[in-house]
């Protein structure tokens, strides 16, 4: 921003106002709910979401607003605006038999289920029920009953019971995703929420944002029903490499007092969840539904085992014969990897720089149905680092037809594929390869040296999304012993470089 | 009747001379009037066409079809026998009407006759409440009823089906 | 239709002249000094004149809330660059009521000059009548009446010649009582579900597709003709000072004359209940009103005596003329069967939108229908009064609470029934609704 803009920006109008007499200010035109979160009092709701529109439904907000004549009046806060001079209450008696009578209401008909619910241990009405009821049903008589697995869509399981029709998943489809493909239909208590019966939900790709919405279990991934109890769980924080967006995303997996030896261990490294985590500069509060897929892309087969030639080798030994073949190469090639971390790039740099040229390769392409751009988050590149990987090195040149490409002059006779997504018909005849990868694959053991490759969730590090953001990623998971952190070992790769050689 | 949206179409383009400019969503009641009033009942295809003339999320179709209690997807009986059981109805003679006529044409309410004549409702307050015990049966009016000319509508009816 | 005999005393701006089979056409309607205030206020008087002489009348919503009318109108800013709506109300569901379908029917180009008149006053181009689904005659007498009316330039581009244009759009609705709360019957007049809106903002500032609308009962603006014809000064010589002009009240249950009556505000309630609507069927006594729809509190015989037909007389008694939907029970009859066909009333109609009326409203029905089919417990009392008061001024629109004070009302009124029936698991009075049953002998043998 120039200098000449900071003028023109307005000063907004405060408001003094006081919530259960602690003076503050409210910007003008803000309800007393945003004007409280904005203070840091949390307010109870339910259906209010600071960037979805207001409904007013769920009621648990009211506060009581002190007047001079004594008589109070009260509503609900996610509607009120802020008036200067207001006094709001939040715990008066009046406020807490409110949401007492609201938390009643709310439960008469659910099945309070929380044993074999998934949201227990993370669920507003759990929570809200402890802080504000804390009673048991007044109600004598049997509960409603409604569907209990609708299947809202192939990825999302819908409770109606346990629903409270906040609308939060409505409101996202109609206001965030576009997608429109749920409503309300019919009256009353009968009321249920339905997808739009073409059954547009599935094409929604933002559709599973709609679970962290639910403040109650009534929206649950299908995949992950009974999958593990949230209080086994924590959470790293990470990037999502599924485009150039990164958006900023929660894995969760086991806490490691929860990591159990007992277990089939795989349980105590997978992904159990990803979520997204609010980044107001990449994703805002949201992801797409690649980023939930993750455990899919990084449980793919690994390759955990160094090779020469197929045959299994010691990885100290690979490396060795790796640096050997670097070092007698007379006009070696690097294809790099676009999900290197910018550490990794900065260390593969160092060890190789202009020695070796490199060119930058798209490890993962779109597949097939798989949505290029769209007006919220998803990017066409589907790599998280080659904005930093085309910082170093150009790209690949685009093959032109099927047939082998020149991208490489025929003269190579040596190639270091970083990464996945290279074709080893590229190779020029003759030529000795060697491979770096995290996952299995039939060309790994075609390699002269093969060498295992740590993956994200298995190192710390950073990615540079297209808007030259740069986020970082934390390690949750041990990297087993017979594979190599790709940065530890570019240094030792190119040890066997000399300066005689030419870019 | 395939492509019933697309004949009424027409009709539903004067309708929206007298509209202001944008308020194309509105039509989505009165179009769906129409199209009960032709098919008898709505359906999948009428809501797919009509979202789609309308412009309108496919959801906003679907959530007033279940919301609105004088739409119904599926076929009722050639004679719509509602009946008013609210306060006024109720204080004069309504319980009994509803049961009169669960006798004549031997089902409860909420069902249809098996023969496909007649379908018998409960409704709540039809604004004719000084000339109760009444019912509507289709669009019209039947007030001040009493056993006999119950029966003599339910004849009527019958015979003209 | 019933429509009773102008015998009534006070003056009448409606029920005064015999109706026929063509007392509603247009041709009749000049004869009754029709479109003359239509004429008078477009060819003498100003926007803001209109809005001003209807706010001298001190004319009253009559659809249940009696707001001024023309306070409601003045709020809408002539001149913002925003198109101004007026909507007619017609959605007449509130039980008992059934006034606006006789105004309709019997009148229907007064309403219709009314709102004509509204929307030069708000100087809106479209102009919309929500009736409801379900009436026929009310609805086709409508229809007539606007297409006379565009004939006879009374409607469309240039009315009367002058520069005001209007279109109007009679629009049916599809069954829901909801749909008669103003922002569900915008929502519904979108399109939508008929799902009311939170307030702010008002339907004044942000209505129909957002922008400033004005709402108003059938009767509201079948009586602006006639305060323009009157002039204001005129017109509140009817009536009393606070409750200024006359109420069409439909009467009916137990009621030995039921139908729709003409009063002028402050008639006495005893003289209207006990003569000229003929008393209770079969010379019962009367056991209680219900005043103006179900959605107002019961006054019982007693409480009614003294009491003029007017707002303030009938807040003072305890209670609201609300819609003017009066309905009138006789000695003899279960107030806890009463309730219950009431609750079941409000269920059925609530949207389901808000916390307190979609769990309450089927809550209420759920623990009066155990009552009346033997299995109530003691705490049930206490809790239908606490659902009440769960449901008083806390939901989106009025139903939970109405829900909430039609309930109360009748059990502080009559406790013991409600006790009685709990404690003998039968009712006091047999479970009985009715003094003249036509269809008595179909309930023989079915158990109440």
């Amino acid at each position: 921003m120039s200098e000449t803009a900071v003028a023109s920006v307005t000063v907004k109008k405060m408001l003094d106002f006081a919530i259960d007499g602690v003076a503050m200010q409210a910007e003008d035109g803000q309800t007393v709910i945003q004007a409280a979160r904005a203070n840091g009092v949390n307010i109870p709701h339910f259906c209010w979401h600071p960037q979805l529109s207001v409904p007013g439904n769920c009621r648990i907000c009211m506060v009581e607003i002190e007047q001079e004549s004594g008589d109070p009046w009260f509503d609900i806060a996610c509607n009120m605006p802020v008036t200067a001079g207001m006094h709001v209450l939040t715990n008066t008696e009046m406020i807490k038999t409110l949401r007492q009578d609201t938390m009643q209401f709310i439960t008469l008909n659910h099945p309070v289920d929380c044993g074999i619910c998934n949201k227990s241990g993370e669920c507003m009405l759990q929570d809200y029920h402890y802080e504000l009821n804390g009673a048991a049903s007044r109600s004598r008589d049997p509960k409603t009953h409604a569907t209990k697995f609708f299947p809202l869509s192939d990825r999302i399981m819908l409770d109606n019971e346990r629903c409270i029709m906040c609308t939060l998943c409505v409101r996202f489809t109609n206001e965030v995703s576009g997608s429109k493909a749920l409503g309300a239909v019919n009256r009353g208590d009968h009321a249920l929420i339905r997808p739009a019966e073409d059954a547009d939900f599935n094409l929604d790709v933002y559709s599973d944002n709609v679970i962290d919405l639910c403040p109650v279990g009534a929206l649950l991934s299908t995949e992950l029903l009974d999958h593990a109890r949230v209080w086994y769980l924590e959470s790293t924080r990470s990037v999502c490499p599924g485009c150039e967006r990164g958006c900023s995303i929660d894995v969760w997996h086991r806490k490691h007092e929860w990591r159990l030896s007992a277990l089939d261990p795989q349980m105590n490294t997978r992904i159990d969840r990803v979520t997204p985590h609010e980044n107001p500069e990449v994703n805002g509060l949201w992801v797409c539904n690649k980023a939930r897929d993750l455990a899919h892309l990084f449980e793919r087969p690994r390759a955990e085992q160094a090779m020469q030639r197929g045959v299994a080798a010691d990885l100290a030994v690979a490396m060795t014969t790796a640096a050997q073949l670097i070092g007698t190469a007379r006009k070696p090639v690097a294809i790099v990897s676009s999900w290197g971390s910018n550490e990794e790039l900065s260390a593969f740099h160092a060890a190789f720089g202009a020695k070796v040229p490199g060119f930058v390769k798209a490890d993962h392409l779109p597949i097939a149905g798989e949505i290029i751009e769209d007006h919220l988050l998803i990017k066409p590149d589907k790599n998280p680092n080659r904005k930093a990987a085309l910082a170093l090195y150009p790209a690949l040149p685009e093959r032109v037809s099927d047939a082998r490409s020149d991208a490489l002059p025929a003269d190579t006779d040596l190639v270091l594929v970083w990464g996945e997504g290279f074709d080893s018909a590229l190779i020029p005849a003759g030529a000795k390869v060697i491979r770096l990868n995290s996952y299995a694959h039939a060309d790994n053991a075609g390699a002269d040296v093969f060498i295992p490759i740590s993956v994200q969730t298995e190192r710390s590090g950073h990615y540079t999304n297209f808007a030259g953001v740069v986020t970082a990623f934390t390690a949750c998971f041990p990297v087993k012993p017979s594979i190599a952190h790709a940065e530890a070992v570019f240094a030792a790769l190119a040890a066997g470089l000399t300066a005689e050689l030419s870019a | 009747m395939t492509g019933l949206v697309q004949r009424l179409i027409p009709e539903f383009e004067v309708w929206k001379r007298r509209y202001p400019a944008g308020f194309e969503g509105s039509l989505s009641i009165p179009a769906l009037r129409r199209i009960q009033e032709e098919r008898g009942y709505i359906a999948d295809e009428d809501i797919a066409d009509l979202t789609a003339y309308l412009g309108v999320p496919r959801t906003q179709i679907d959530e007033v079809v279940a919301f609105y209690t004088q739409f119904t997807r599926k076929p009722l009986g050639t004679h719509h026998i509602q009946v008013c059981h609210n306060v006024s109805c109720s204080m004069r003679g309504a319980e009994g009407l509803v049961k009169h006529l669960s006798a004549r044409l031997g089902i409860k309410p909420g069902e249809t006759t098996t023969d496909g004549q007649f379908t018998l409702t409960t409704v709540e307050c039809l604004a004719s409440c000084g000339t109760a015990p009444m019912m509507m049966v289709g669009d019209a009016f039947f007030e001040n009823l009493t056993p006999a000319t119950v029966d003599a509508l339910l004849t009527e009816l019958t015979g003209s089906a | 239709m019933s429509t009773v005999a102008t015998e009534l005393s006070g003056t009448k701006f409606f029920m005064n002249f015999p109706v026929t089979d063509t007392s509603h056409t247009l041709a009749e309607y000049r004869t009754r000094f029709g479109y003359q205030a239509l004429e008078k206020a477009l060819r003498e008087m100003s926007p803001t004149d209109v809005t001003k002489e209807v706010a001298a009348a001190g004319l009253l919503g009559h659809g249940g809330a009696a707001f001024p009318a023309g306070r409601k109108w003045g709020v809408v800013k002539l001149g913002d660059g925003e198109p101004h709506y007026v909507c007619m109300n017609a959605d007449e569901g509130e039980p008992g009521t059934f006034k606006d379908r006789w105004l309709m029917e019997c009148v229907p180009h007064m309403a219709l000059e009314g709102l004509i008149i509204g929307s030069y006053a708000l100087q809106g181009r479209h102009a919309f009548i929500y009736i409801r689904g379900e009436f026929d005659l009310a609805y086709r007498r409508m229809a007539e009446a606007i297409e006379e009316a565009y004939a006879a330039g009374l409607l469309g581009e240039n009315i009367l010649g002058t520069e005001y244009s209007l279109d109007v759009v009679l629009y049916r609705g599809a069954g829901s009582y909801v749909c008669g709360e103003a922002s569900a019957m915008l929502a519904s007049l979108e399109g939508k579900k008929g799902w009311p809106r939170n307030r702010p903002p008002r339907l004044t500032v942000k209505g129909l597709y957002q922008k400033p609308t004005v709402v108003n009962n059938v009767e509201t603006l079948a009586n602006v003709p006639v305060i323009l014809r009157l002039g204001a000064v005129e017109f509140k010589k009817v009536g009393t000072p606070k409750s200024p002009g006359t109420q069409m009240i439909s009467i009916s249950g137990h009621i030995a004359k039921p139908g729709v009556y003409e009063v002028e505000y402050g008639y006495s309630w005893t003289k209207f209940i006990y003569e000229d609507c003929g008393g209770m069927q079969n010379g019962k006594a009367l056991k209680c009103i219900i005043p103006g729809g179900v959605s107002t509190k019961i006054l019982n015989a007693s409480e009614i005596e003294g009491v003029t037909l007017d707002h303030n007389s009938a807040v003072a008694a305890g209670s609201q003329l609300g819609s003017g939907g009066m309905m009138a029970v006789a000695e003899g009859t279960c107030m806890v069967r009463l309730a219950q066909v009431i609750q079941r009333f409000y269920h059925h109609e609530s949207c389901g939108q808000c916390t307190p009326c979609r769990e309450g409203m089927g809550w209420m029905e759920r623990i009066l229908n155990r009552i009346v089919a033997g299995g109530g417990r003691p705490e049930d009392i206490d809790r239908l009064y606490q659902i009440s008061q769960a449901n008083d001024g806390t939901t989106i629109c009025s139903l939970g609470d109405s829900a909430g004070y039609a309930c109360s009302a009748i059990m502080d009124h009559y406790r013991e029934e409600f006790e009685y029936y709990i404690t003998h698991k039968r009712s006091m009075y047999d479970g009985n609704l009715t003094v003249e049953d036509p269809f008595a002998s179909a309930l023989v043998g079915v158990a109440s």
